[in-house]
């Protein structure tokens, strides 16, 4: 038996222990919003985040996380609101076909919760794990610098 | 209570709108067939072949079917063996596929059954347990080898070669002999695959007492799908229902039924009823899915000094691999692009689509025209070089012009060609570049194409459906046959429907490609949806708000055709006054005294013709899009490499109906292009794929993404709803040629074989150091 927190869920499951975390959230819980074109981390379309980090979610086994807390694009959003990012990503009309979707904007969330203002390449770097075969990438770069802009403008407010 | 409307959404065509489904699909909500399942619902597996090509001596399915948790094997005795394909209508001797093989395998991955289990442990080990003997026939996996008339026989015609396609206008043999400049080029494009991020997926079920099916499918035209089910079972078509959901990319790949949907279908039947799950694995989908055709392009043209392109003639083969699919069709757009394109009136090119022990050559986005596109653009600077002229002053001299007919008898209307060759030159300042970055092993290229929106190449009508029904709160459905597996004609469409009718566009709940509900449309392919069902959609929306205003004037006694519905007001266009809005005139509809249901239907058929094959005319299209594009690069002599600078692509879209997915299309449409020519190659060994994971099948990642630059060229089509053509695919047709000619501008070699690796890039500077 693990325990495992989901989206602030908290989950204990009975695995057998060679499950994968992708396994686990698709099959045994119905989060189906986490995708996956290839199953041996080649496609980013499993992308979650546990602690901040994006992480495969096809090839963690998770066992690995008991205890731990792992955030999927299911979590995303609050309540009826949009998170910032996926807000961006429809504003600049990066979602075509969408199955790349969560684990993109979930690498996004990733990279712009440690650092809202990054550079063109870091944003190249920090999705290059994560396939699109729509969009041709100029769109979700750009989604992805606005996103940054008024997650720090939110920030400010609170702080 | 209607609800309250965002105005900033009235007049929506022309504004980039978000997407209609685009919130499940930012938030994970957006299902798609890969996500859906039942209650009992049992996993499918389909039992392919290990071998390039054989015969089946024997099938032994008992030791799988006691295995305990398997439901149900099939095999080609639970058939009717019917075939199917893709061209029955032009060539019908080219319908060459079984659901399931019975005496013959013809690829590594042929289907000859199907298991189903309830789980997929069990489907696999049932698999290992199905004792299948064969005779292991001699195979043949290069194209060229397949044409010789000793080469192993594939199917039961006279030989390999399954359609020769002769194109023959004027007289090209004299008119060549008059040319000042004669040359003559070979380019070879590789196989490639369309690695939709979501794979082949359906969910099958047959209710065996009312005897109705019901697939679930991640189609991109559920119809022809349906029609395959139909004919392959012997039922009627409202006996099938083929149900599309949110659709992970197509490109080609998803136009057709394949033996997993027949199978998941049939699994069901034999299995009580129960649902039948078959999702491809990636493998899977790199083997049995469809590909694009590897082309050899033979070309041979001459010029006159002035730079008129006097002749062409040439040889196009391509490699069908196992069965026909789309392969007839795809080869003739390979050949007869380049009318809509130059102005040409002595041509002779002869196709060859020729089977081979490979997987099956299909559809894929550009249809042919991609290799083509690399070819003829390449070939066109070399005629340019030879006569020492500008290549873009080349193709202004011999480009096609707004209201012409074609040789082979396309009717061209609206044509913003030059247009789009002046922009892209201009923004890319082409005249300050060209020739002049060599120190800097920096160069400019272009390339340039048309493409049609729509064509009836597989069936003889190409109808489209739409219905636009107002509901009593004012909130409007609409349905549409058309499959969006991406490319965002929901939202188009709706905004369509939206802008006709009068209201703004977050009043419109889409439905799509549902056989059940939705009324026909031959599918997404061949750039066709703006266009077509845009069209239906018009239709629909205007008998919708018939309707209403029919109502309105015989309240008020007025006259309907004084009346008009614009941005949520009932307007007298008479003297210019508004009578109510929107809401009210729909009250008074549903009131005591009317009583009426608001339901406006639409169909449409563009007023083409078909190609006559024997001749090659044929106006294939209700109108024709066009585009130019320019490439910048930078060789780095040392590795080989090449870096793209920018891209520049102009587009003649008609209207743009929403901008930004306009431009979404021509940005998908470029990174594919940049793989085609870099790095995509679905490479073969032995009949085997060499590389069936994107660890070896490298796709365009976020690294290496140029910036791009589109520019939306507006003709206004005569026939176009709102002016609108499609656009789909054009972006992707010169892509490799802009990038190669501008390699050669930069380092002066002519790279004539996709994709470019380094090796080759070093091996042609190493061939001109010599020199």
């Amino acid at each position: 038996m693990i325990t495992l927190t989901i989206n602030t869920q908290k989950y204990q499951l009975d695995l057998k222990g060679h499950e994968t975390l992708l396994e686990v959230l698709r099959d045994h819980l119905g989060l189906t919003g986490t995708k996956t074109a290839c199953e041996e981390a080649e496609c980013g379309a499993c992308t979650v985040t546990v602690k901040g980090k994006a992480i495969l979610a096809c090839i963690t086994l998770a066992a690995s996380l008991d205890g731990g807390e792992v955030t999927t694009i299911e979590g995303l959003a609050d309540g009826n609101q949009l998170h910032p990012i996926q807000q961006a990503y429809l504003d600049q009309g990066a979602v075509q076909c969408g199955f790349c979707m969560p684990g993109m904007i979930m690498s996004s969330k990733a990279l712009l919760d440690q650092n809202p203002e990054p550079t063109q390449k870091e944003i190249e770097y920090a999705l290059d794990g994560n396939l699109c075969r729509c969009a041709g990438y100029p769109k979700i770069f750009e989604a992805i610098q606005e996103a940054g802009k008024i997650m720090k403008e939110k920030n400010k407010k609170i702080n | 209570m209607p609800k309250s409307i965002d105005k900033k959404y009235t007049d929506p065509v022309g504004k980039s709108v978000p997407r209609i489904d685009g919130k499940g699909m930012v938030t994970g909500q957006a299902k798609y067939v890969y996500d859906i399942g039942f209650a009992n619902m049992l996993v499918g597996k389909m039992i392919r072949s290990p071998h390039p090509h054989a015969k089946i001596l024997s099938i032994d399915t008992s030791k799988a079917e006691a295995l305990p948790g398997v439901r149900a094997v099939i095999t080609a005795k639970d058939t009717d063996k019917i075939k199917f394909g893709s061209n029955e209508h032009f060539f019908p001797h080219t319908i060459d596929q079984m659901a399931l093989e019975s005496e013959k395998v013809r690829y590594i991955g042929d289907e000859i059954g199907a298991v189903a289990a309830v789980d997929e442990e069990t489907a696999l080990e049932a698999l290992k347990l199905i004792d299948i003997k064969y005779k292991i026939l001699p195979a043949v996996f290069d194209v060229q080898e397949a044409m010789k008339p000793n080469a192993p026989q594939i199917h039961e015609s006279l030989n390999n070669i399954a359609v020769i396609l002769p194109v023959n206008f004027g007289n090209p043999d004299r008119t060549l002999k008059e040319a000042d400049y004669v040359r003559e080029d070979t380019f070879y494009t590789p196989a490639a695959h369309h690695a939709c991020m979501e794979p082949h997926v359906c969910v099958g079920q047959w209710e065996l007492f009312s005897n109705k099916v019901t697939l679930w499918a991640s189609s991109q035209a559920p119809f022809k799908c349906r029609e395959a089910l139909a004919k392959t079972f012997k039922m009627d078509l409202n006996n099938i229902r083929v149900i599309k959901m949110s659709v992970g990319g197509g490109f080609g790949s998803k136009l057709e039924m394949l033996p997993m949907d027949f199978s998941a279908c049939l699994l069901s039947k034999k299995s009580g009823g129960l649902p039948v799950k078959i999702t491809y694995s990636r493998e899977e989908e790199f083997i049995a899915s469809r590909r694009k055709h590897g082309i050899i392009y033979k070309i041979k043209s001459g010029v006159k000094k002035d730079g008129t392109l006097v002749a062409i003639t040439g040889e196009v083969i391509a490699d069908g691999g196992a069965y026909c699919s789309y392969g007839p069709t795809v080869l003739a757009a390979a050949i007869m692009r380049i009318f809509m394109v130059y102005q040409i009136k002595h041509f002779r090119i002869t196709g060859y689509r020729v089977y081979t022990n490979t997987p099956i050559s299909g559809a894929m986005r550009g249809f042919g025209g991609v290799q083509a596109g690399f070819a003829i653009e390449s070939h066109m600077d070399l005629l340019a070089k030879g006569i020492n002229m500008d290549p873009v002053e080349f193709r202004l001299k011999n480009i096609t012009t707004p209201n012409m007919t074609t040789i082979n008898q396309m009717k061209i209307s609206s044509n913003g060609l030059r247009e789009c060759i002046e922009k892209a030159t201009a923004a890319a300042e082409w005249n300050k570049k060209r020739g002049q970055q060599k120190s800097l092993c920096r160069g400019i290229g272009i390339g340039i194409a048309a493409d049609v929106m729509g064509s009836k190449m597989y069936k003889s009508h190409e109808s489209a459906g739409s219905i636009v029904k107002v509901e009593e709160d004012c909130s409007v459905y609409f349905f549409t046959g058309a499959a969006d597996t991406g490319q965002g004609s929901n939202t188009a469409l709706s905004q369509i429907a939206a802008q006709e009718l009068g209201v703004s566009y977050d009043r419109i709940k889409c439905t799509s490609g549902d056989t059940e509900t939705t009324p026909f449309d031959t599918g997404s392919f061949a750039s066709r949806v703006t266009f077509i069902s845009g069209n239906a959609t018009i239709l629909a929306a205007r008998d919708a708000k018939n309707q209403i205003l029919e109502i309105v004037a015989k309240e008020h006694n007025l006259n309907r055709d004084d009346l008009d519905i614009k941005a949520e007001e009932v307007i007298n266009t008479k003297n210019n006054t508004t009578l109510m809005n929107f809401e009210k005139a729909v009250e008074l509809c549903f009131s005591f005294n009317y009583g009426k249901q608001i339901m406006g239907r639409g169909s449409y058929n563009p007023n083409t013709t078909p190609i006559d094959f024997r001749t090659g005319e044929g106006n294939v299209s209700g109108s024709y899009g066009f585009e130019a594009q320019i490439a910048e690069v930078e060789v780095n002599k040392e590795t080989g490499e090449v870096k793209i600078l920018k891209l520049y692509d102009a587009h003649d879209i008609g209207k743009a109906i929403n901008p930004q997915s306009v431009e979404g299309q021509i940005e998908g449409s470029l990174a594919m292009g940049i793989g085609y020519t870099f790095m995509e190659n679905l490479q073969f060994k032995q009949g085997h794929v060499a590389n069936a994971n994107f660890a070896h099948y490298r796709l365009p990642r976020s690294i290496g993404i140029p910036p791009m630059e589109s520019i939306l060229i507006e003709t206004n089509d005569p026939h176009g709803p709102f002016g609108a053509k499609g656009m789909g695919e054009a972006s992707l047709l010169p892509t490799s040629a802009a990038i190669a000619n501008a390699i050669e501008d930069a380092v002066g070699i002519r790279l004539k074989e996709l994709p470019f690796t380094p090796d080759k890039v070093l091996k042609a500077l190493h061939s001109i150091n010599k020199k």
